[in-house]
């Protein structure tokens, strides 16, 4: 490779990061220009789906596992933040991390069974997963209080230099600047991510995982990576999503959430990181949106996805192969 | 009532259920085995069976028809708008995206299955519906277990279609054609075989086996909701895996050995623990035989 | 192109310009900020309004119960629109809005209501688990929140000002039934299904504990999945417990359905359930043979015979057919909130919350309603009602003690 080869691909990864800060900054704006706090909601609502679809894309995106249990993650990682905070008082900043950690590690240990099958059947597994798990949180009612769920889960506090404590409570704003914050950081460690060698091997899975063997890529080990740090990222978006509502309840995390996460995903355009946003920003907030449509709304939901699908069959944006 | 009765009882009342899902499931593996997709709409097509049954029937009722005509006329009206609707869909909804990468299928049919839906709750309203009873109730005792005319013209109708389909895929021409494409799309347009044609058969004919399940389902069940179909649907699909997709008597003994699993599992060991115990199942049989019972072969076309 | 760094005056100046220039996005990323900067400029105001928000699932599984709630808080507010101007120069308006018993839709729609100044009080929304959240953000935002039929007790037990609701809580029907049930069915043996819900839950529990004290025997605890439609396995399982009476905690369709498949199961013995569902929709979907003989707890007394209630029945059935379970609370809940609007003669949330601590023997469905200070009813008869040849009958009420 030639010196203005790599010359040109450092320009153009210099411009990239400049997009990406670009788009931060016009987000970090957005409650600045227009502080609405209903909006707000909405776009943290759509920023914890991008996580979501985040974690979700290394595993489907990247690694070509289909999944359709991913919202046992997002549960797990909710509850275990809950159950943390309301028993042991621990405070969100410290919580998110055993709570990402935990669903990171049942990620890995749904994987060791599950990759054992293939292709449609693996989805299959998955999905059974996910329901087992939320009939589980609904029937467990000495631990996660049934289907009344986990009441009373703290809001995040922070301190602020000039303004004293600051209790985050049923504002938006508090919520959208962590919920962005969080996104940008993980988005970020997404790209180093899928950038690496691991990365490359998981395409190589997902592109052929006879020809990955062959080339010497530990395909089950990665493959295990690729759940528990899809697991990882869900839990965190979990804590997150317990320390905003204040109230879990096992009905948040059923399966249509892990189709819909699916759903952003490959409409974003699969194992393009900017695309599983980009998707989950418009198909998370998109029923808000369609709020005006009443009764009709989840129908034009639907078409609305067949559309998006006919008229973008590779996903807004096209994913690197 | 002795143990060993209550057992038999149980496993009837499972084999019920488990006939239904066997219905549904085969409209799943049926498109499964002929293009790979997971048709997640296929559970309200089964709905708007049932719907469109029920609306025939209404209309029949009110004619004063006895009731073998009515369900005949019912069970015909289903099937040709059931038929119908999975050919529209598969038309407008799937061919398009056909060599769209696989998952966009997938998404597809979740965004018609939304759509399905919410539409058959805007018309026909979110109450459950009653399904009036056509059957008149006949009861048999055998060796102290009971069992009932509906549940007789469930497995009936269901081994009934099952060996109809199972002769059509194997024995016709149109099955051999079906069968080829699900090999290999390309070479049989090659030679000659309306591959599109025969996809659409293919729905066709499985959403025409919803509108029978549907109609059973409303018969037999006696209130119908237009959410049924995503949890009807979702047990199919399980069902239809859990026979090994694809393939049409592992479709139904899918169906059955699910439906025995939930009667058995809620009947003995807790009700509020039945899905679990379901799942829990397929889990454990796919992790030993990881194609399902009966497949012959792992399909994976990415 | 040559690398950035190495190249003339003008592409120096491109790169400091560059930040500034849209070109880095991509047009969906554009699409995408264009529309939610977009979502500020909407709604523009021609006549002064005044809005009651509305929320409760309209999709969804449970959109049937949610359609008979809005139906009731609709009439409410046709009848006030008709009964004139509910403020001078103002017109009233209710913001509907669905929540698909979904926590999180629910709390966006909270926020959404709460965004809107010219909402001063709402009603709703069904599911305990999501008034629970959104309580927290209309109490935050000064709204007041007049709940039909929320009724977890630990909603109010949160000590918000903005909270209140028309509907007796778990805590006060359970130990009713249980009394009904022990002393005058003389059922000594029970078997208690709920339907896994915050609602179905809590009320068994409640029925339990107070079976216990009572000191008859529960044979069992069990859920079932709401939605479900398969319920013979566990009425066979119960039926081989021969328990005296079978009780049920959960809403109509799932009710109706068991009611249907326990007579084709052959379990003998009394069934009875809780004030889900006491709607006529139970009867005709159990069929009415089936349905024979079974006994309900609900909150208040018969709409159909209370003198009060009379006219509401007349317009609803009229206007929307058959009154749902939920309808009358709905309506309730909705007249209070428009009593108090009326009461506060301004628009102002401030106010409203004023007006509604000073409510004293509001003429309700009822009868006169109250709340204590942590905004429940003081309605707390709980009315025992068994379905007679296709008609629900009333019993007597089972009072607290």
């Amino acid at each position: 490779m030639r010196i203005a080869d790599l010359k040109q691909r450092h320009s153009e990864f210099r411009q990239r990061i400049i997009r990406w800060e670009m788009g931060g900054f016009l987000a970090l704006l957005i409650p600045i220009v227009h502080p609405h706090p209903y909006h707000l909601d909405v776009l943290t609502t759509a920023l914890l789906y991008a996580l979501l679809a985040l974690g979700l894309n290394v595993i489907v995106g990247l690694t070509g596992l289909l999944h359709l249990g991913y919202a046992a993650f997002f549960a797990i990682g909710a509850y275990t933040y809950g159950l943390l905070n309301i028993h042991l008082g621990c405070p969100f900043w410290i919580g998110w991390l055993p709570a990402s950690i935990f669903a990171g590690i049942s990620g890995v240990c749904l994987g060791i069974p599950a990759l054992r099958v293939r292709g449609d059947y693996l989805a299959i597994v998955t999905l059974g997963f996910g329901e087992i798990v939320r009939i589980a949180f609904t029937n467990l009612e000495q631990w996660t209080g049934g289907p009344n769920g986990l009441l009373g889960i703290a809001h995040p506090r922070l301190w602020i230099p000039t303004a004293g404590m600051l209790d985050f409570g049923v504002s938006s704003k508090p919520y959208y600047y962590l919920a962005l914050i969080v996104t940008v950081i993980v988005a970020g460690f997404c790209v180093r991510l899928s950038r690496s060698r691991v990365g490359r091997a998981w395409r190589a899975i997902r592109e052929d995982e006879m020809a990955a063997a062959c080339m010497g890529i530990p395909v089950l080990n990665l493959k295990l990576l690729a759940q528990g740090c899809g697991g990882a990222i869900a839990g965190l978006a979990g804590a997150i999503f317990a320390a905003k509502q204040g109230v879990i309840t096992p009905d948040s995390f059923d399966f249509i959430l892990s189709v819909m996460v699916l759903a952003m995903v490959v409409l974003g355009g699969m194992g393009s990181i900017r695309g599983a946003i980009v998707g989950a920003l418009v198909l998370g907030s998109l029923p808000e949106w369609l709020r005006g449509f009443d009764r009709y709304r989840m129908l034009i939901f639907g078409l609305a996805m067949i559309g998006m699908m006919r008229l973008r069959p590779e996903g807004i944006f096209r994913g690197r192969r | 009532m002795t143990s060993l009765q209550l057992f038999f009882q149980q496993l009837a009342n499972g084999l019920t259920l488990g006939a239904i899902y066997a219905l549904i499931a085969l409209g799943y593996t049926m498109v499964y085995g002929v293009i790979q997709l997971i048709n997640f709409a296929h559970g309200e097509v089964f709905m708007v069976g049932a719907y469109g049954a029920l609306s025939v029937i209404l209309l029949c009722t009110a004619a004063h028809l006895p009731w073998p005509v009515v369900l005949l006329a019912a069970a015909l009206g289903a099937l040709l708008l059931c038929g119908g609707l999975g050919g529209v869909i598969e038309r407008i909804a799937y061919r398009p995206i056909r060599r769209a990468p696989r998952l966009n299928a997938l998404i597809t049919a979740i965004g018609m299955s939304f759509f399905l839906q919410n539409a058959l709750m805007l018309c026909y309203g979110a109450t459950d519906r009653q399904f009036p009873s056509l059957i008149p109730s006949v009861r048999w005792d055998v060796g102290g277990l009971s069992f009932t005319g509906m549940q007789l013209l469930i497995w009936g109708s269901s081994a009934v279609l099952m060996a109809f389909l199972q002769v059509l895929v194997m024995s016709t021409k149109l099955g051999k054609a079906m069968r080829a494409t699900s090999q290999d799309p390309v070479a049989c347009a090659l030679l000659g075989i309306p591959v599109d044609r025969i996809i659409a058969i293919t729905f066709v004919i499985g959403s025409a086996l919803g509108a029978i399940g549907g109609l059973l389902f409303g018969l037999y069940y006696g209130t119908i909701n237009f959410h049924d179909g995503y949890l009807m649907g979702m047990k199919a699909f399980t069902a239809a895996v859990l026979g090994g997709i694809g393939n049409i008597p592992g479709a139904m003994i899918g169906g059955l050995v699910l439906g025995m699993l939930e009667g058995l599992g809620a009947g003995y060991l807790s009700s509020q623990w039945k899905n679990v115990f379901a799942f829990v199942a397929l889990v454990a049989l796919l992790l030993f035989k990881p194609t399902g019972l009966l497949a012959e072969r792992v399909a994976e076309r990415a | 192109m040559r690398g950035v760094g190495q190249g003339t005056w003008g592409e120096g100046l491109r790169y400091f310009l560059y930040p500034l220039s849209l070109a880095p996005f991509p047009l969906p990323l554009i699409v995408c900020f264009g529309l939610l900067v977009g979502l500020v400029g909407c709604g523009g105001r021609s006549e002064p309004t005044v809005k009651i928000g509305f929320v409760a699932p309209l999709t969804g599984d449970q959109a049937p119960q949610g359609e008979d709630m809005f139906h009731g808080a609709l009439l409410a507010v046709e009848q006030a629109q008709a009964d004139g101007e509910i403020l001078p120069g103002y017109r009233l308006e209710l913001v509907v809005l669905d929540d698909q018993r979904n926590p999180t839709q629910a709390v966006s729609a909270a926020k959404k209501l709460v965004a809107d100044p010219d909402i001063v009080a709402m009603v709703g929304h069904l599911n305990s688990s999501c008034t629970m959240p959104a309580s927290a953000i209309y109490h935050q935002a000064r709204l007041l929140q007049v709940s039909p039929v929320s009724s977890n007790p630990q909603i109010s037990r949160q000590g918000f000002d903005t909270f209140y609701r028309t509907c007796a809580t778990d805590d006060l029907q359970g130990p009713a039934a249980a009394r009904f049930i022990v002393q005058d069915l003389k059922a000594q043996k029970v078997f208690v299904l709920d339907d896994m819900t915050t609602y179905g839950r809590g009320l068994a529990n409640e029925l339990i504990r107070a079976l216990n004290a009572l000191g008859a025997e529960v044979l069992g605890h069990e859920g079932i999945t709401q939605a479900d439609k398969e319920f013979t396995p566990i009425l066979t399982k119960i039926k081989s417990l021969n328990p005296d009476l079978v009780y049920f905690a959960g809403m109509f369709p799932e009710g109706a359905l068991l009611i249907k498949q326990r007579q084709d199961v052959g379990l003998g013995g009394y069934f009875m359930g809780g004030d889900g569902l006491f709607d006529v929709a139970l009867i005709d979907l159990s069929g009415s043979q089936a349905a024979e003989g079974v006994y309900l707890s609900t909150i208040g007394s018969d709409i159909y015979r209370v003198s009060t209630a009379r006219a509401f029945v007349q317009a609803y059935e009229a206007r929307f057919g058959p009154v749902g379970a939920y309808s009358a609370y709905a309506y309730e809940a909705t007249n209070i909130a428009i009593w108090a609007i009326r009461k506060a003669g301004k628009p102002d949330r401030a106010a409203v919350l004023a007006a509604m601590k000073t409510l004293k023997d509001y003429p309700g469905l009822f009868g006169p309603q109250n709340f204590d200070e942590k905004g429940d009813s003081l309605i707390r008869d709980i009315g025992i009602f068994t379905v007679r040849s296709g008609r629900f009958s009333f019993v007597k009420i089972a009072t607290q003690d």
